[in-house]
């Protein structure tokens, strides 16, 4: 009843534009199969805004002329459209069940919604994110339910850092695989290249498909642990040319700044607390006010550009090309992002049909200008605000610049002016990437039998230098400049991907309905071979000469043989096994190859009478998967790499020799026993669709072990040619669930709704470490060296912080340098730290698409519950005797200590002060990643359409934090590239 | 259909060229042993180099490579040896306050998870597993003087063991028989310890030549490390072997051909290569061997431009951290006046100026004399090109040491003679301009005096005064000793450091030593 109210609305929102339209008046009934009338069907004259719903009865009546086409939607029924011929139309609408329907792309092959047995999320582009989309993971963060997109922070190509169910692994790579158009991603990310998904043009993306669980990802097997993430490239389509032309400016500005003091508020700090150092500040005299934070920042403007056409040449070979040109300025001055980017895809066929060919060749340049990100933002924090950015007397082109006396010569004093630092040097980093696949598809002379090849080829060069302009502070030594170039590298990598298998496919009759089966062989393998120079100064010359050449090759080598077969039983009952046996050549000769099987059954639940006699599901699915699954990708483990297997040896570099006159010699730490680590996932899941597809989602719950841990870790003492080495140890448990939503909410003809929600539980523990209590986990704080916070404990949440509790005072003020003695042993020492979990259990996304005739509004939102995050600014910026100089006559900044950024109890930050589960904070929250308002243009007479877009990115942010952005995939905020609040306004042509 | 045919065939053609043997991947730059042999036929004295280097070096890639899972810079051999043998005696203190540098420079609250006892432990036992791999590699190819170089390799192991039984005095017994066995290792006392070294250096001491090139060990260099191990004996084993001492500290004095550097500061400038008087040292150039572990962090450590002038010591770079304290130059003269009327040259290097003489407060970098003995200038050319990394060597082994363990061997009851013990003293005082000594002044006492004047900094404090039995407890106390001004006592289980708390986890036979 309330939908008719609502149509009752809208149909006096027509009559109110009717007389615009009046020409005739066509009238009918809908209906469905059986003759039973059709209530609020949509029905629209096409090309325009004007429509019209069905009443309770399935009558309609509309304005339209003859020869104008009448389009008839209703959810749950296949769209029809009808040329008007004469005032009386009626229609029968087919049933669809169009979404469940909808083509999945698993691996080797594809499936139906509604025959898909693991947990699969596919995200079109309907489904996108939207605004100043740089690189694809952009489009997707949020989208899916335990699928977790942190990326590191604000430049233009920051790592994404994708976690699908928080990742298995304890120290090997705990990245999804990542697969384009059958071809996986490298493993290595070329030189200069903070993101790798910014390699492919977020405009060619058709979809994505999200395996979760293992009985999907299984058969990828080896690099599969993480979940795979198929990325489906845009094709053409027989039929008339189309094209798409898409323009977008975008204005950036940073949202948050670290609130540190300015200069005048610094004097008083100064003459308050340290007045025997007053008279450092300022420069001879005179007090500056200078802002370096804003001094470094600007407010960015970037542009992309996309053009494709898409079509078929000779109305045989469909084809699409693509160009794509991005301008980005990241917010740090300077750091510019420019890329053109091309691509090519053919479909030919050949031999009547049998063959069909997919050619796809994508090229990209990538130029960028790389900063010093952590010693440019470190040193716009720490510099003294009562000085100036620039000084007329300044030998250093200009820029102001901190120095003292010491035997007679000037030398450079305090931080460097990272004005100075970003202008002062130029790091450009190129490379040219080509990736081109070839997929045969070749359909036997046996019925239901293909054969699929798929080669792929991808090559790239980088080529990286670094160099100081003259007079550049970073080349100043013994009053002398030694400008010049500092550092070079250049680097090819190339990528062979051979895939081929036979797929059967045959329906029968009977309790089996069909199997759908494929078998074949895979090769990759990834080569990566570069050297990098090193100029620096020299004290016999006086200039900057070449210093060190350090060549590097890595080889990698995967295969792998896979079987899998689909089988569906009456509908109903659908089965998926497969089994794969993976090799990869990091592993000893005898422990190179390993088998990972899995097996999932689902049930349409749907499709049983008891259920449709409900009359209320539409969809109603249950699935229940198992599947092991491997990891093998130990390249950034230290001790790890590429040949960790067997005893090699390495030349010293040119600075580590030893004995005159003999080149020395290393042998490398090696274990021959390494082994794959596994990881077994059990599944269950429901998928459910209810009132007509009005509210439809999946629930998921898994647990997952994985096994044969691949960590560095420390061996008995002695008995290895390290301390630590890389091995199999022990073993972690996950378990979590996901739930996404989805609801239809309004669905009329000029107005729909649509809210989507989705939410994950996650938790990993560490259950086995091979005897071991505690390794450690990394975390590097920002004091020292060598200062770690985080630790894998056992029974506790991988990668917890390992913390002394703060006391506090009865004013709820910390008290310095004291901790809670948890042992009651009367000392506190490292035997009183307990372990806090670091990462969020819980995470989700939620937002809508309101679409109301041709406007459109649509936002996203996403964020965290829990989770803790290390405000490490606090620790570098945060205490009392911070400014006091040590060794220079340079004053540092802090933290206003007058708004409460920081407290001045907290004196200095020795001994156990750092390791202070005062430094940890809640980090939960949600931001808004984007709020879209569109607008679609009537199409013009020669058919073009028009869209107009106005987006935010990064709207707002929701948080207890008292930092600058509690979202960090690391955990210790200290030198964060800010997230940019971007505004975008964007154009798209279709015509 | 013949297509269709010529197709079919491409296509499992291609799908049986599956190229299993691809999975062997070989690295390009890195070499096996056969392989490097047949490019350098001179590979084994290379990693051979890289043993000796692994005393100074932090790791074979550069001064931010680090051998062990600990950080490069903070980690290597040396560093360790200053730090726990100088910093936590009487005479040098470090200010930086790092976790767990203080407690080593108040000698309190140290325990098994301060870093710097496991950056010793785990250099200690990245020295000897390499030494085992290399015996077993030398058994296999054909090298010149082989025995001679086992000897060395031998030598060098035992060495790292010495540190092990100095520091820790426990540990398991790797050798290369045990080589690569995972099964941890059963521990092994302190006396086992030591009758292994013992025994191994007496082996290698046939082993080695008389002479070897710069910076490789000979026969002194095996005698001097038994002298060292003999005159701690006591420590080690609970039973004394001064004898033994004198008899190997006179083999190096009689037998090495080393004489006493004519100036002192020859021992501890950028050229002391050219001393006659190092028996042993830990090679560092400021180009080619470059670490943050070698005599650089002595150099730039004890090197501030707050105060000094870097470049009159060769250094571009000071760091701040490391003062003398009363403990050392008190035993010179009562103020910074005194340091500088005495005759004694050894007296001098401290610098005074801007300093206060006692040491208020161990973190204020003005409280303190720092020492600049090790200095990175040239001894003949002191105004030579400055760098940031140091090219002095550190003199491990020299002969002076060898003539203060005769005296002390002889005092003790070790036998030889009074008159040589004296001459031997005298000889070293003399060499520094301060006055001789009459045989009535030759104690026990004065004897670990004079040790302090002449050998502080060079990574022997700790140990002599374990000897004399006054590192522990309340007898003899130094400014920050238990972490107050003029010190006060400290446990007596302190004469050990406590083992890594990571090595008792890795290793589930370790045990604690006693009072940790």
């Amino acid at each position: 009843m309330k939908k008719q109210i609502k149509n009752a609305v809208f149909c006096l929102l027509f009559l109110a534009s009717f007389g615009l339209y009046a020409q005739q008046t066509v009238s009918g009934v809908v209906t469905d199969a059986s003759g039973s009338p059709l209530p609020a069907v949509n029905v629209v004259v096409k090309g325009t805004t004007t429509g019209v719903s069905t009443d309770f009865d399935g009558n309609y009546t509309i304005t339209a002329a003859n020869g104008q086409v009448l389009v008839f939607s209703s959810l749950g029924f296949e769209t029809q459209e009808v040329n008007i011929a004469g005032a009386t139309l009626n229609v029968t609408l087919m049933e669809s069940a169009s979404e469940l329907n909808e083509v999945v792309v698993i691996g080797y092959g594809t499936t139906t919604v509604k025959d898909a047995t693991g947990s699969v999320a596919s995200i079109t582009a309907e489904d996108f994110n939207q605004g100043a989309i740089v690189s694809s993971d952009q489009l997707l963060t949020g989208k899916v339910a335990g699928v977790v997109i942190t990326n590191s922070g604000g430049a233009p190509d920051a790592a994404p850092n994708i976690r699908i169910r928080g990742g298995a692994s304890l120290s090997a790579n705990n990245s999804p695989l990542i697969v384009i158009d059958g071809i996986p991603l490298d493993v290595v990310t070329p030189a200069g290249v903070g993101n790798p998904l910014s390699l492919i043009n977020p405009n060619d993306i058709a979809s994505f498909s999200v395996l979760k669980d293992a009985s999907a990802t299984a058969i990828y097997g080896a690099r599969a642990s993480n979940g795979v993430i198929l990325i489906t490239t845009k094709k053409g389509t027989l039929g008339e040319t189309k094209y798409n032309l898409s323009m977008s400016a975008s204005f950036s500005e940073v949202g948050e700044k670290i609130d540190m003091m300015d200069g005048p508020t610094f004097e008083r700090f100064i003459n308050e607390y340290h007045p025997t150092h007053a008279n450092l500040l300022g420069v001879d005299g005179t007090i500056y006010n200078t802002d370096w934070q804003d001094a470094i920042f600007r407010n960015a403007v970037s542009s992309i550009i996309n053009f494709s056409a898409a079509g078929s040449l000779e109305e045989k070979t469909p084809y699409r090309i693509s160009v794509n040109h991005t301008s980005n300025q990241g917010l740090i001055k300077t750091n510019d992002y420019e890329r053109l980017s091309t691509s090519l895809r053919f479909n030919p066929t050949f031999l009547d049909g049998d063959l069909k060919a997919d050619i796809n060749i994508k090229g990209f340049y990538v130029d960028k200008n790389a900063i010093d990100e952590g010693g440019v933002l470190g040193a716009a924090v720490n510099m003294d605000p009562t000085k100036p950015i620039y000084n007329d007397n300044s030998i250093f082109g200009g820029y102001y610049q901190g120095t003292r006396i010491d035997g007679g010569q000037t030398v450079l004093d305090g931080d460097w002016n990272p004005v100075a630092r970003l202008m002062q040097r130029q790091r450009p980093e190129k490379l040219l990437r080509i990736l081109t696949n070839l997929e045969l598809d070749y359909q036997l002379p046996i019925n239901g039998l293909r054969a699929v090849l798929n080669v792929g080829l991808e090559k790239s060069t980088a080529d990286n230098r670094e160099k100081y302009v003259d007079q550049s502070i970073a080349t100043y030594k013994v009053e002398r400049f030694n400008p010049g170039e500092h550092f070079r590298e250049d680097q090819d990598i190339t990528n062979k991907t051979l895939e081929g298998y036979l797929a059967y496919n045959k329906d029968f009759d009977g309790f089996l309905q069909s199997l759908d089966a494929q078998a074949g062989y895979s090769y990759q393998n990834f080569e990566n071979d570069g050297v990098k120079r090193l100029y620096n100064y020299d004290g016999d010359t006086g200039g900057r000469e070449f210093q060190e050449l350090d060549p590097y090759y890595t080889e990698l080598n995967l295969q792998a043989f896979f079987g899998r077969a689909n089988l569906n039983f009456e509908g109903k009952y659908l089965v998926t096994l497969s089994v794969r046996a993976d090799a990869s050549s990091v592993f000893p000769k005898s422990n190179k190859w390993a088998y990972f099987p899995a097996a999932a059954v689902a049930w349409r639940l749907s499709d049983e009478a008891f259920i449709e006699n409900l009359n209320v599901f539409n969809n109603l699915k249950l699935r229940l998967g198992w599947g092991e699954t491997g990891q093998s990708d130990i390249a950034n483990i230290p001790g790890g790499g590429y040949y960790p297997f067997a005893p090699f040896l390495q030349i010293g570099s040119s600075t580590s020799q030893y004995l005159p006159g003999e080149n020395l010699y290393n042998a490398l730490p090696f274990n021959d026993e390494l082994k794959w680590e596994t990881t077994t996932t059990i599944n269950a899941g429901l998928d459910f669709g209810l009132f007509n597809g009005i509210l439809s989602g999946s629930v998921d719950v898994f647990k997952r072990e994985t096994d044969d841990l691949l960590a560095y870790v420390p061996v008995p003492p002695g008995q290895a040619s390290a301390s630590s080495l890389i091995d199999n140890v022990g073993s972690t448990e996950s378990e979590g669930f996901e739930v996404s939503l989805d609801v239809q909410a309004i669905d009329t003809q000029n107005a729909s709704l649509n809210v989507f929600a989705n939410g994950a539980y996650a938790k990993t523990t560490v259950s086995n470490l091979n005897g071991l209590s505690l390794i450690g986990a990394g975390g590097t704080l920002p004091i020292g060296t060598g200062t770690f916070l985080l630790r894998h404990a056992l029974n506790q949440q991988a990668g917890a912080a390992w913390v002394f509790r703060q006391m506090y005072n009865q004013q709820g003020e910390p008290v310095y340098n004291s901790f809670a003695d948890l042992n009651q042993d009367g000392v506190i020492t490292n035997d009183d730290r307990y372990l806090r979990p670091m990462r969020p259990n819980y995470t989700f996304g939620f937002g809508f698409n309101f679409k109301y005739k041709n406007l459109s509004l649509r936002s996203s939102f996403r964020g965290q519950y829990g989770g803790q995050i290390y405000n490490a600014k606090r620790l570098t910026s945060g205490y009392l005797v911070r400014p006091v100089p040590v060794n220079t006559q340079a004053l540092a900044n802090v933290l206003n200590f007058y708004t409460g950024a920081a407290n001045p109890i907290i004196y200095d930050r020795n001994g156990n002060v750092p390791f202070s589960d005062y430094f940890l904070e809640d980090a939960s929250f949600i931001r808004c990643e984007n709020i879209t308002l569109g607008y679609a243009f009537e199409p013009l007479t020669n058919g073009t359409q028009i869209q107009a877009s106005l987006t935010v990115n990064n709207a707002f942010l929701i948080t207890k934090y008292s930092g600058q952005d509690p979202e960090n995939f690391g955990g210790i905020d200290d030198n964060f590239y800010p997230r940019p609040r971007v505004v975008t306004l964007g154009l798209n042509f279709d015509f | 259909m013949d297509m269709k045919k010529i197709l079919l065939i491409l296509f499992v053609s291609t799908l049986a060229i599956s190229c299993v043997d691809d999975l062997d991947t070989k690295p390009k730059v890195d070499l096996t042993l056969e392989e490097l042999l047949a490019q350098d036929p001179n590979a084994v004295t290379g990693i051979l180099s890289r043993l000796y280097g692994s005393f100074a070096l932090s790791g074979a890639d550069g001064p931010g490579s680090s051998d062990i899972d600990d950080d490069a810079g903070e980690s290597p051999f040396l560093r360790g040896i200053v730090n726990l043998q100088d910093f936590t005696a009487d005479g040098l203190k470090n200010r930086w306050g790092d976790d767990g540098l203080d407690q080593l420079t108040t000698a309190t609250k140290w325990d098994e998870n301060n870093k710097f006892f496991r950056y010793m432990y785990n250099r200690i036992y990245y020295t000897i597993p390499q030494a085992n791999n290399l015996i077993n590699v030398l058994g296999g190819v054909e090298v010149d003087n082989k025995s001679q170089v086992e000897g060395e390799v031998r030598f060098l192991r035992a060495l790292a063991y010495y540190y092990l039984i100095d520091c820790f005095g426990k540990g398991v017994l790797a050798t290369e028989e045990n080589f690569g066995q995972s099964t941890p290792l059963p521990e092994v006392t302190r006396t086992e310890l030591y009758n292994y070294v013992e025994s191994e250096l007496l082996a290698v001491e046939g082993l080695l030549p008389d002479t070897n090139s710069y910076g490789r060990a000979d026969k002194a260099a095996a005698q001097f490390l038994l002298a060292r191990l003999y005159m701690n004996a006591e420590v080690y084993t609970g039973s004394a072997q001064f004898a033994n001492a004198l008899s190997y500290a006179e083999k190096v004095i009689t037998g090495s051909g080393h004489t006493l550097a004519p100036d002192f500061l020859q021992n501890f400038s950028g050229d002391n290569h050219t001393s006659p008087e190092i028996i042993f040292p830990l090679i560092a150039d400021a180009d080619v061997s470059q670490s943050y572990g070698n005599t650089t962090y002595i150099v730039n450590g004890s090197l501030s431009g707050e105060t000094m002038t870097l470049s009159d010591y060769g250094a571009t770079d000071g760091w701040g951290g490391h003062r003398a304290s009363k403990g050392w130059y008190g035993l010179f003269a009562a103020d910074a006046a005194g340091l500088a009327a005495s005759s004694d040259k050894r007296a001098h290097l401290f610098w005074t100026g801007g300093h206060a003489y006692d040491m208020e407060s161990y973190k204020k970098w003005t409280d303190g004399f720092p020492s600049i003995k090790f200095r990175n200038s040239a001894f003949n050319n002191p105004s030579g090109t400055n760098t940031s990394f140091s090219s002095t060597d550190f003199p491990l082994f020299r002969l002076a040491d060898a003539y203060l363990m005769y005296a002390e061997a002889q005092v003790r009851g070790g036998g030889g003679s009074a008159a040589t013990a004296l001459q031997y003293v005298n000889n070293v005082r003399s060499r520094a301009g301060a006055t001789a000594i009459t045989a009535s002044e030759l104690t026990a006492d004065f004897i670990l005096d004079e040790r302090a004047r002449e050998l502080n900094f060079e990574g022997v404090r700790r140990s002599d005064l374990i000897r004399n039995g006054k590192f522990t407890g309340g007898s003899y106390t130094w400014p920050w000793k238990g972490n107050t001004l003029n010190g006060t006592s400290i446990p007596d289980h302190y004469k050990l450091f406590p083992i890594p708390q990571r090595s008792l986890e890795a290793n589930p036979n370790l045990t604690q030593n006693t009072g940790y």
